[in-house]
């Protein structure tokens, strides 16, 4: 996943020589490729990430294409209020990264560790908020952001879990992609990032789960969602995100609405990781890991 | 004459008394600036505050837009009754800069904003290879924001000569003096270690503003330059000068009436 972001990177900054990439001096050994590639593109701002927001922003106004990226505890959380009043508000065309988020930086603690960034990001109007699962999803995420000349926060999470798909996809934005279907699909798992794994290994496991995945969480096709709880019996949502404000919400927003079905949110509950361990430790911890989450939701789906 | 600084106090008053606005006193420390950057320095090809080929401005202290909308008034990008309108419903001046109006480039209020945006502003047009000059106005209190300092130093090593910050020296923030709540010691001292060319002046005395800024401007180094404005919080009017009330009491009646007489019958 992380060579398919430092692919796109390059390949954006040779087609277009107004990309810029900032960094806030994140990032060792990932632009390697587009330092050599297109060296002149290529800023280190420093450990100082308000300023690097404001900066994109200016560098926007002057006609560029800043891609600004960082770890996702900072990038957006830390900067949030740059991206809002500097970036969104005037529309300007910055794609923000965030990388490793979630509990990928496991060994590190709370600081680097990102599971509000998807709820603190989706209430800024003008800002795009995309949650790529595999290579093929951020590739097409990073190009839809883009094309599109606009704010985006692309969120990147446990970047090796595998590929979700076979090949690049070719889809709209705001697409659900369905990655399991079954003819007899009374259930439906949404899941987005780095749980869309878990949750087509826990549909793996059980019988009549459709598993959709969510790489564009705002605009998200309402339509789409509103159809799958119409068909669904009941939904289970998938994030090593926050269970406050993120997919899980996103989807009962939607469903409550219009189409109301019970929801089972799989996601981070309301507190800080405790102890230190590998990143399977830490999704123990939070019960996301697949043995807890298997258990989980085959004792809700009984239930409903 | 444009810019005559009486006159730009004068529609501060009728819009404050106008919108019962507040931050008149922030206002009034920045009027001599702005009539010099507005009169001798900002480039705007064909009046256009929208042009591609303008110079910028930031008053990234949102506090004192007042002054700026009373510029652009004089310039003919707000109408009377922008002025006689202020703070009506569903009029579009707010009390706070907002980059939405053609001549405003940063949405503030929030301070620490405008500096690093004009960084990036004075950096693109580096990469642009333009002639286009950044200057960011900052109030001193403003300075207390960490992103300024972030700001400073990537200025100074990128080389942003285009770049110059205006600190609006008027020695009071929101609760006081600054020298009670966080002690700036000397701003210049400040500026030069970061690596800026810098000067120290009399910032309602527009003669010295607009020599240092061309001292500046024509300085032979690669450094940013850094304008210290030593300024009276409230300047102009008497009873507001150096009085921090200024910064939240509104006009009435006899107040505006008294405030308009001062003014006439002042100096500045």
């Amino acid at each position: 996943m992380r060579q398919a972001l430092s692919d796109v990177l390059v390949e954006l900054g040779k087609k277009d020589p107004k990309v810029l990439l900032l960094t806030g001096d994140h990032g060792y050994a990932l632009f390697d490729d587009f330092r050599r590639e297109c060296p002149n593109q290529y800023i280190n701002v420093g450990i100082a990430e308000q300023n690097m927001v404001g900066v994109a922003a200016g560098l926007a106004r002057s006609g560029f294409r800043p891609i600004v990226y960082g770890l996702s505890a900072f990038v957006p959380i830390r900067v949030l209020e740059q991206i809002k009043l500097d970036v969104a508000h005037d529309h300007l065309p910055v794609i923000f990264i965030g990388d490793g988020a979630g509990f990928v930086y496991s060994h590190l603690g709370t600081s680097h560790q990102s599971t509000e960034d998807i709820a603190c990001s989706r209430v800024i109007p003008n800002l795009s908020v995309y949650s790529p699962a595999d290579r093929f999803e951020l590739t097409q995420c990073l190009s839809i952001a883009y094309r599109n000349n606009s704010a985006a926060y692309l969120r990147i999470g446990k970047a090796d879990r595998g590929d979700v798909h076979q090949s690049l996809l070719n889809i709209k934005s705001g697409e659900l992609i369905q990655v399991k279907k079954e003819k007899e699909g009374r259930y439906s798992f949404i899941a987005t990032g780095s749980m869309v794994r878990t949750a087509i290994d826990v549909a793996d496991k059980l019988h009549n789960i459709n598993v959709w995945s969510v790489p564009f969480i705002k605009p998200i096709d309402r339509s789409m969602v509103e159809k799958i709880c119409h068909n669904s019996e009941a939904i289970v949502v998938f994030e090593e995100h926050s269970k406050f404000g993120g997919l899980g919400s996103l989807i009962a927003e939607i469903a409550s609405e219009s189409s109301p079905v019970k929801i089972l949110h799989v996601s981070v509950d309301d507190q800080f990781s405790q102890k230190c361990g590998t990143y399977e430790y830490l999704l123990q911890e939070h019960e996301l890991d697949f043995s807890t989450v298997h258990k989980k939701v085959c004792n809700y789906l009984q239930s409903v | 004459m444009k810019f005559n600084p009486k006159t730009l106090r004068k529609i501060v008053l009728d819009m404050a008394y106008a919108g019962s606005a507040v931050h008149i006193g922030c206002a009034f420390s920045i009027i001599e600036i702005l009539s010099v950057l507005y009169k001798n320095h900002l480039r705007y090809p064909e009046n256009n505050p929208l042009s591609e080929h303008r110079d910028y401005f930031l008053l990234s202290k949102g506090h004192g837009v007042m002054a700026q909308y009373a510029c652009m008034h004089e310039l003919g990008w707000l109408s009377d009754d922008a002025i006689s309108n202020y703070f009506f419903n569903g009029s579009d001046l707010k009390g706070l800069s907002d980059s939405r109006i053609p001549g405003i480039e940063v949405t503030s209020g929030s301070l620490g904003h405008g500096f690093s945006v004009g960084v990036g502003l004075a950096m693109g047009a580096k990469l642009n290879k333009t002639n286009q000059d950044t200057y960011v106005l900052v109030g001193d209190g403003e300075i207390n924001e960490g992103p300024i300092w972030e700001g400073a130093m990537f200025a100074a090593h990128h080389n942003l000569d285009n770049f110059m910050v205006i600190v609006d020296e008027n020695g009071f923030q929101a609760m006081g003096k600054t020298q009670d709540i966080i002690g700036l010691g000397s701003i210049q001292s400040k500026f030069e270690s970061f690596g800026f060319d810098s000067i120290t002046v009399d910032g309602h005395d527009e003669i010295a503003i607009n020599k240092a800024i061309e001292k500046l401007r024509n300085s032979d180094t690669k450094r940013p330059k850094a304008l210290i404005a030593k300024t009276v919080k409230g300047k102009g009017v008497d009873f507001m000068e150096d009085d921090n009330s200024w910064h939240y009491t509104r006009l009435d009646k006899e107040s505006y009436r008294d405030a308009i007489a001062s003014i006439n019958e002042g100096d500045v």
